[in-house]
């Protein structure tokens, strides 16, 4: 049985973790850093190992730990879902840890106490992962605070500047408002409830009425938002990204935007399977306009961190977006559509997970090398760090849906789960489907622009700044930014291996299978299939979709959505076979280019720039141009202020200098926070009113108080 | 709602059938000036005298023309007297004297041509000429030439101006940056020896004086079938007409 493998396996990673504490606090010299590397590294793969052993067999590991007066009882439980998550937790830890050896010795050595960061580190893994195997709501809840305050924690370790301190504060209010939302949505779910384990509170969730469920839903999903970085409670998250050491920004990417997720989901999807349309559209909407806003401030961000980081809120909100379309078709009955969402938003889950990681890690690399992070400083690192470079476009690539990677799999699953809509039976909703469609769609046109400016102005040019470092540490870390290349090449080629293991998470939360229609079998179509009769295969056949179905192994290698009767329409795509198609083409164009063709002599030249006599780095393109006409066109949620100050010799038309300062307040804080903070700060300023100091009015409202009290006493 | 569409189709091909016929429109080319037979020699220096840019030389009762110096002034044509006699046709495309015969380029030039165009500090003239064979009527695109932006693509480099001191280096560049085979087109007076500018502190004197020149279109400015004409000689489909008159030098 696979049992005591992953019960074996997560013991023996608590161990580890503990092993990994104390070894980092007692130790001294070199050897803090080399444990962390080790059991750090052990701990991530044993991660990946209990749950790929959970999803290899489709057995859920569950135990029961002990009972606590008050508390209930505590129980662990490993199913198909958290080992997604922790799969995807695990993916990015491995490099994560690979990765701190290098970074922490370029930032921390002589700053900042190593041992500290790691006892920090083990214990924010131990309280993810208890996180994701939690069965109970009291083991949740209780992780989830330890991991809220280790977060802090580690973003404020450096604690170099004060913003940073500031931004950790925030994030730590933000986080505890969250936290606090979340279980008050478990106290209104659990009212009553023998004990709190998930499944019990999945049968208390049937007796709750339309308002209740509704109140858990909005506090679980705005609490739980908070992690995941939704509009509009996302506001702590680009500050925090920035403060955070380069080497935790990778994690707080990867692995706890992710709980937030988690969260959701496990209280949305799994206890509340009495969900409305409505709570379903709320999540579309908001995740649509996190997407949007995520986006356009992402690319017009010249700080390659806060610039990763508005992206994330992008990523999170497609996700989510993903999530409402599947609760939406899950609430009208179309389950196998709300399969085929929920799996889009898992596997863009994954996907966001291991191309930030590898964004931000190649990030820390251009700041150890650099010193600086900012677009229009950098330029022509290629040069510099050719190895990174190309790692560092493989994840521009992903993230901004470029076939053959696995960004694409994902966005274009999402898109189609929007497009059929058209199932769907009130109108209304079919516009918003469409919007929320339409609003996606420019999401993911902004991202290439994002990306491309990020690459082409960080890695491509010429250099622009006068850079601290040489190319001293790089090396080091190419393997794991290799490896998690490699991994977005594979999630981006091999969909049709990926789905069916999402599938198994997806099949219980929507109450059907996505992976028939959407990897279906074309390799062994039989007559009894009702998702595909023959004739439609054959159709199949002809178009080449089984060619090599001797030599493959697997479901055909096709990603398919198919219409309904009314809307006899196919999306297909094959990801695999592009793939192959690709690297044809390339082989032959680059045969052709080298030896096919007639002896050709290549002559290289100084750079082409119009023929200018000297090209001042001060001349190229910068990012802040490249990115202006997103910023004017939108302008309306910019809303910039700007201030222009201009100096002048003889008269107006002869200016010296120009200075050119623009503040932007956040469209979120601007429209919900600014506000709500003016409102309060109006209400204490009308109490401060009767705060006058005199003695004699206090002792007035007082007597008026009791007096008040007592008619109420005596008229009840 | 313009109905161009239909006024193209209405009004048929207007565009000149140049290498194919000959263009005898009205206006297309301002002539040019030729060798023309005095009564005697004295008149003929007269006539030589008469022009103020050198470009009339007597030789025995013979008035003969250097065209490429000359400016266009027309002193020679409208004056009051010793006028020369003109041709109206604008094939003058000329060979850089002391280089030996022009070696065009490669036949597979002959229909697919990228002309790049620096302006060397030209007056706006020549440049204006260049711009007409972008119109309908002279349309050069159903020659398989195109004007191109970028040297990387280039492979005439058309120059107009004297090569003003601030656009020397950028010239120098351009032809650099442009890949083999190439060739080098100087139009207009100002081009071949500096016309009206001539040589001075600022001025180079000539795109010769910095680059081997291939061809001269000479005129001030030349029409655009003349340069036309020197685009087509570029690649071998016409041959230089004229040879510069080998004393010239032509800084
Ligand atoms: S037109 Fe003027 S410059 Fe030209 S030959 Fe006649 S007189 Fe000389």
């Amino acid at each position: 049985m696979i049992d005591p493998w992953i019960g074996g396996a997560l013991a023996l990673f608590f161990i580890l973790c503990a092993c990994g504490v104390v070894l980092t606090a007692a130790t001294r010299g070199v050897y803090p850093l080399r444990a962390l590397l080790v059991f750090s590294s052990a701990c991530s793969v044993l991660m990946m190992f209990a749950s790929a052993a959970a999803l290899a067999s489709g057995h859920s590991f569950a135990i029961d730990l002990w009972s606590l007066e008050g508390w209930g009882r505590f129980s662990i439980r490993l199913d198909m879902l958290s080992a997604i998550f922790l799969f995807a937790a695990g993916l990015v830890y491995l490099p994560a840890s690979l990765f701190v050896r290098n970074l922490v010795e370029v930032r921390f050595r002589g700053r900042y106490p190593m041992r500290r960061y790691g006892v920090l580190h083990f214990a924010l893994m131990a309280s993810v992962v208890l996180i994701l195997v939690a069965n109970d709501a009291p083991l949740f809840l209780i992780s989830w605070e330890c991991m809220s305050v280790l977060c802090y924690f580690l973003v404020n370790y450096e604690q170099s500047a004060r913003t940073d301190i500031r931004a950790g504060y925030i994030m730590l209010v933000m986080s505890e408002a969250g936290f606090l939302a979340a279980l008050v949505a478990f106290l209104i779910l659990g009212r009553g409830t023998p004990d709190w384990s998930f499944s019990s509170l999945a049968g208390m969730a049937q007796h709750l009425s339309g308002s209740a469920v509704w109140g858990v839903f909005l506090l679980g999903f705005l609490g739980f938002g908070v992690k995941a970085g939704l509009v509009p409670v996302n506001f702590w998250l680009p500050r925090s990204y920035t403060a955070a050491p380069a080497v935790f920004v990778p994690v707080f990417a990867g692995v706890t935007l992710n709980l937030g997720f988690y969260g959701i989901l496990r209280l949305d999807a799994q206890l509340m399977s009495n969900h409305s349309v409505g709570t379903g559209l709320f999540a579309l909407v908001t995740g649509s306009i996190t997407a949007l806003v995520g986006i356009l401030y992402a690319t017009t961000e010249n700080d390659l961190k806060k610039m990763l980081a508005h992206s994330s809120i992008e990523n999170a909100g497609i996700i989510v977006a993903a999530v409402g379309a599947s609760l939406v078709f899950h609430a009208s009955g179309h389950a196998v559509a709300a399969a085929i969402a929920l799996t889009a938003a898992l596997y863009h889950m994954v996907n966001h997970s291991v191309y930030k990681t590898l964004l931000f890690q190649g990030v820390g690399e251009v700041e150890a090398a650099t010193g600086t992070r900012e677009m229009d400083r950098l330029g022509g690192l290629a040069r510099l760090l050719p190895g990174l470079s190309v790692v560092f476009l493989v994840g521009c690539l992903s993230i901004s849906a470029i076939p053959p990677f696995n960004g694409f799999v994902s966005e274009w699953l999402t898109l189609q789960c929007l497009l059929r809509s058209a199932v769907l039976l009130s109108s209304a909703v079919k516009v918003l489907f469409a919007l929320c469609g339409a609003c996606l769609a420019l999401t993911a046109a902004l991202a290439v622009t994002c990306f491309v400016k990020v690459y082409a102005m960080s890695f491509l040019g010429i250099r622009r700044g006068d850079w601290r470092h040489g190319p001293g540490q790089a090396g080091r870390t190419q393997f794991p930014l290799a490896y998690l290349a490699v991994a977005c090449l594979l999630l981006g080629i091999l969909p049709t291996y990926v789905i069916p293991v999402l599938n198994r998470a997806v099949e219980p939360l929507a109450g059907a299978s996505a992976a028939a229609s959407l990897v279906p079998p074309f390799f062994s179509a039989t007559p009894e299939n009702q998702q595909l009769p023959p004739a439609f295969v054959d159709d199949f056949h002809n178009l080449g979709a089984q060619t090599g179905r001797h030599v493959l192994p697997g479901r055909g290698l096709v990603v398919l959505v198919r219409g309904s009767e009314k809307n006899p329409v196919v999306f297909a795509m094959s990801t695999s076979y592009s793939f192959v198609a690709l690297a044809i083409f390339l082989l032959v164009t680059w045969f052709v280019a080298t030896r096919g063709s007639r002896q050709r002599s290549v002559t290289r030249h100084e750079l082409w720039a119009g023929g200018i006599p000297r090209l001042l780095p001060e001349m190229t393109y910068t990012a802040t141009g490249f990115s202006n006409p997103v910023r004017v066109v939108f302008q309306a949620i910019f809303r910039p202020n700007i201030v222009e100050d201009s100096r002048e010799t003889v008269a107006v038309h002869f200016r010296t200098a120009i200075l050119r300062r623009r503040d932007e307040t956040h469209f979120v804080d601007r429209l919900l926070f600014h506000p709500v903070g003016e409102a309060v700060g109006w209400l204490a300023r009308l109490l401060a009113g009767m705060h006058h100091g005199r003695l004699n009015a206090y002792v007035a409202y007082t007597l008026a108080f009791l007096l008040i009290i007592l008619v109420l006493f005596r008229l009840s | 709602m313009s109905f161009w569409f239909w006024h193209g189709l209405k009004k048929g091909v207007r565009s000149t059938h140049y290498p194919r016929e000959f263009e005898s429109a009205a206006g297309v080319s301002p002539g040019r000036p030729v060798a023309t037979e005095f009564d005697s020699a004295a008149e003929a220096v007269v006539a030589a005298a008469n022009c103020p840019a050198d470009a009339i030389v007597a030789r025995g009762s013979a008035a003969e023309v250097k065209l490429e110096r000359c400016i266009y002034c027309q002193h020679c044509h409208y004056g009051n007297s010793h006028l020369l006699e003109w041709h109206s046709d604008y094939e003058w495309t000329m060979a850089v004297p002391g280089r030996g015969k022009y070696q065009p380029l490669p036949t597979a030039y002959h229909r697919s041509l990228h002309v790049i165009v620096v302006d060397a500090g030209d007056c706006g003239a020549c440049l204006h000429e260049v711009k007409q064979l972008n119109n309908p009527l002279y349309n050069m695109h159903r020659l398989g030439i195109f004007l191109t932006a970028t040297p990387r693509a280039a492979d005439v480099l058309l120059v107009v101006g004297p090569v003003s001191e601030n656009m020397r280096v950028p010239l120098l560049k351009t032809y650099e940056a442009m890949p083999a085979p190439k060739r080098i087109l100087a139009v207009g007076a100002c081009a071949i020896n500096g016309g009206v500018f001539g040589r001075t502190f600022m001025s180079a004197g000539g795109v010769a004086s910095v680059l081997p020149v291939d061809l001269l279109v000479p005129g001030d400015p030349p029409p655009p079938l003349a340069i036309l004409h020197g685009l087509l000689a570029v690649t071998g489909r016409k041959s230089p007409v004229l040879q510069a008159a080998s004393s010239e030098g032509n800084s």
